[in-house]
């Protein structure tokens, strides 16, 4: 009996060894695929952003400073001139303005070709933020305060800081999520390449670098005045305008480096 | 990548614990015969005859002894609370029904809730969870008591902290999940390996229906079936006792405290729509209502029969045609649906050893009976 079962193993690992020799076979020729890699700078207009104190002021006058940025890049796509696009799977990464390790990260497995557009949702698709909590994992995970449990969902975007241009100055709390009808905060942005190209190659790794910008979270479609913005901790009205603010001109390519 | 990816994941270590557990059963069936097997070792994994077809399917968690020991201790364990006062099992206990007596729940520094601590029982054929629906899965519930600032209070970073700094834990879970840091993935894992042992399927209702040995109702408890059937089954369906829909069940005219379901889905129509709560154990689980309001269970079938109010997404089931509100209930038949409901205690499930908390290591040899 005993030994029926062992080899019945030893028939599975020898299946297993001679199918993945077959895999490797197959994959002799030429890679095509490469690598691209992202590098974010957290500004407010044309200032890196600080998170100690400093205070900035809207394109209307009103002032804040910032504590926390955290915010979600996902999904991210790559185009090309013929209308093709490449979906890179599996793609989710925390930006945290605390965390310069988090501002820059790769999405390999692209295929080779010159690609003329990116685009990204800024938060999680709803089939991952509601799934299986083993995907949970890494920059998913719900320890990193980014997820609403009483909801099911990340927290797309977190700005936190002070608004102290009022009188007396006022807590700003911005944490934008949800994925449930009205009040879908989902948005994809596709800053423009401005004409450049993402030549993807094997054995180079292009740069794109980005800029996000913290001013456009309340400039953009719906102008949002700080001073009447409410706190904002679960899906709204509010909080579906902040994120078309900032799908529509929070993210700009400020380089591609063809590497 | 990918590969290294798979033997670090967990389904990994499930496959290899599986193959290895097959192999050591087999070897063990010939000279141990009757030993029970690792699921048999882990309480409520059987589908009963009389339920629906469960949603958390073993096959998403597959019950071993060792996880399901481990989700226990986490379960019991007050470590887990700021105040290192407060369990999950301080507002569910097993002798009632995983319930905790109080209207409103009560967390680390005596504080308050909103609402009542509902029963955790038949976890396993649960889609949503909590009153209002708002979490969706049973692995994940578990992160909103313990995360909430008014009941266990721990960030989730703080949580998995404790447990990589407690060597016995580190101990357990590597032996099941591998040799690497606990993460959220295991933690919410092995801890709904005991939420979803929760099964309740042994009352004497239900070896009536399943026409088993104990299983037989009186005249009175038979006419209050009957009357069950009719007056309550439209929304404590099957015989789970719920139909998991949320509904305005007319305690209020209106919901500016807790709007339930609406709380969730910013609609207007969903407001004072709270999900339906089954009734299995129900003579054990008072207080009742989301919010603890009524004592008794005659309180609860008096609301039905004449104190239902009005609002604009009251039930349907609770307007007559008649326009009365609530459902037609004489004294008579509220005494016959009481000794009803009261067949639905599953006094083997209250008092299942394996389900209550665990002895701390030790503790068995010192309370061994003097020679």
């Amino acid at each position: 009996m005993k030994n029926r079962i062992f080899s019945a193993l030893a028939v599975a690992l020898l299946t297993t060894a001679v199918l993945s020799g077959c895999k490797k076979d197959g994959d002799s020729s030429e890679p095509t695929v490469g690598t691209v890699a992202f590098e974010v700078e957290n500004m407010v207009g044309a200032k890196d952003v600080a998170l100690d104190g400093t205070a900035y002021a809207t394109a209307s006058g009103e002032t804040f400073t910032v504590t926390t940025l955290k915010y979600y890049l996902s999904n991210i796509k790559f185009s090309k001139a013929d209308g093709s696009t490449y979906a890179a799977p599996g793609e989710y990464h925390l930006v945290d303005a605390a965390k310069p390790s988090s501002t820059s990260f790769t999405v390999s497995n692209v295929p080779v070709g010159n690609y003329t557009g990116v685009s990204f949702v800024v938060g999680v698709d709803s089939t991952t933020t509601k799934g299986d909590p083993l995907a949970l994992a890494g920059d998913l995970n719900p320890a990193n305060n980014m997820y609403w449990v009483w909801a099911t969902g990340h927290i797309f975007l977190k700005l936190e800081g002070t608004v102290t241009s009022t009188n007396p100055a006022k807590a700003l709390t911005c944490h934008i999520g949800g994925y449930r009808a009205p009040y879908n905060a989902i948005v994809t942005a596709s800053p423009s390449l401005g004409g450049a190209t993402l030549p993807v190659q094997a054995n180079h790794a292009p740069t794109i670098r980005l800029a996000a910008n913290v001013l456009k979270i309340f400039d953009g479609p719906t102008p949002i005045a700080l001073s009447t913005f409410p706190t904002a901790m679960a899906p709204s009205a509010a909080s579906v305008q902040v994120a078309n603010n900032y799908a529509a001109g929070m993210f700009t390519v400020k380089q591609v480096a063809a590497n | 990548m990918h590969f290294r990816r798979l033997i670090g994941s967990q389904v990994y270590w499930q496959q290899a614990a599986l193959v290895w557990a097959g192999v050591a059963l087999l070897g063990a069936s010939s000279c141990e015969p009757g030993r029970p097997t690792a699921q048999a070792a882990v309480p409520g994994t059987a589908q009963p005859a009389n339920f629906p077809k469960m949603v958390y399917e073993l096959a998403k968690n597959q019950p071993n002894a060792a996880t399901f020991a481990l989700g226990r201790q986490l379960f019991y364990d007050t470590r887990l609370s700021s105040s290192g006062t407060v369990s999950c099992g301080s507002c569910h206990q097993q002798s009632r029904a995983f319930t905790d007596g109080q209207a409103l729940a009560v967390g680390v520094g005596h504080r308050l809730s909103t609402r009542n601590a509902p029963t955790l029982q038949n976890m396993r054929w649960r889609r949503g969870f909590m009153a209002d629906g708002g979490v969706l899965g049973l692995e994940l519930q578990a992160l909103a008591p313990l995360t909430s600032a008014v009941e266990m209070n721990t960030p989730l970073a703080t949580a998995l902290a404790k447990l990589n700094a407690d060597p016995d834990y580190r101990r357990q879970f590597a032996a099941i999940y591998g040799p690497r840091e606990i993460d959220t993935p295991q933690f919410l894992r092995a801890l709904a390996q005991f939420t979803a042992a929760l099964t309740s399927a042994n009352s004497r209702y239900d070896h009536y229906v399943r026409h088993e040995a104990g299983g037989t109702l009186t005249a009175p408890e038979l006419r209050g079936r009957a009357l069950f059937v009719v007056k309550c089954a439209g929304c404590h369906a099957t015989d789970l006792f719920t139909d998991e829909s949320f509904r305005n069940n007319g305690l209020d005219r209106a919901f500016p405290h807790d709007s339930g379901r609406a709380h969730i889905t910013s609609h207007p129509t969903d407001a004072g729509r709270f999900k339906v709560p089954s009734l299995r154990n129900v003579a054990r689980t008072a207080p009742y209502m989301h919010d603890g309001r009524f004592a008794t269970l005659p309180q609860v079938l008096a609301h039905y029969a004449h104190g239902v109010q009005p609002s604009p997404t009251l039930d349907p089931l609770l307007r007559q045609p008649s326009g009365r509100l609530g459902i037609v209930l004489s004294a008579q038949q509220q005494v016959d649906l009481l000794t009803f409901l009261n067949t639905l205690t599953d006094s083997a499930f209250l008092a299942n050893p394996q389900l209550a908390p665990p002895q701390p290591p030790g503790l068995a040899t010192a309370f061994r009976a003097p020679k």
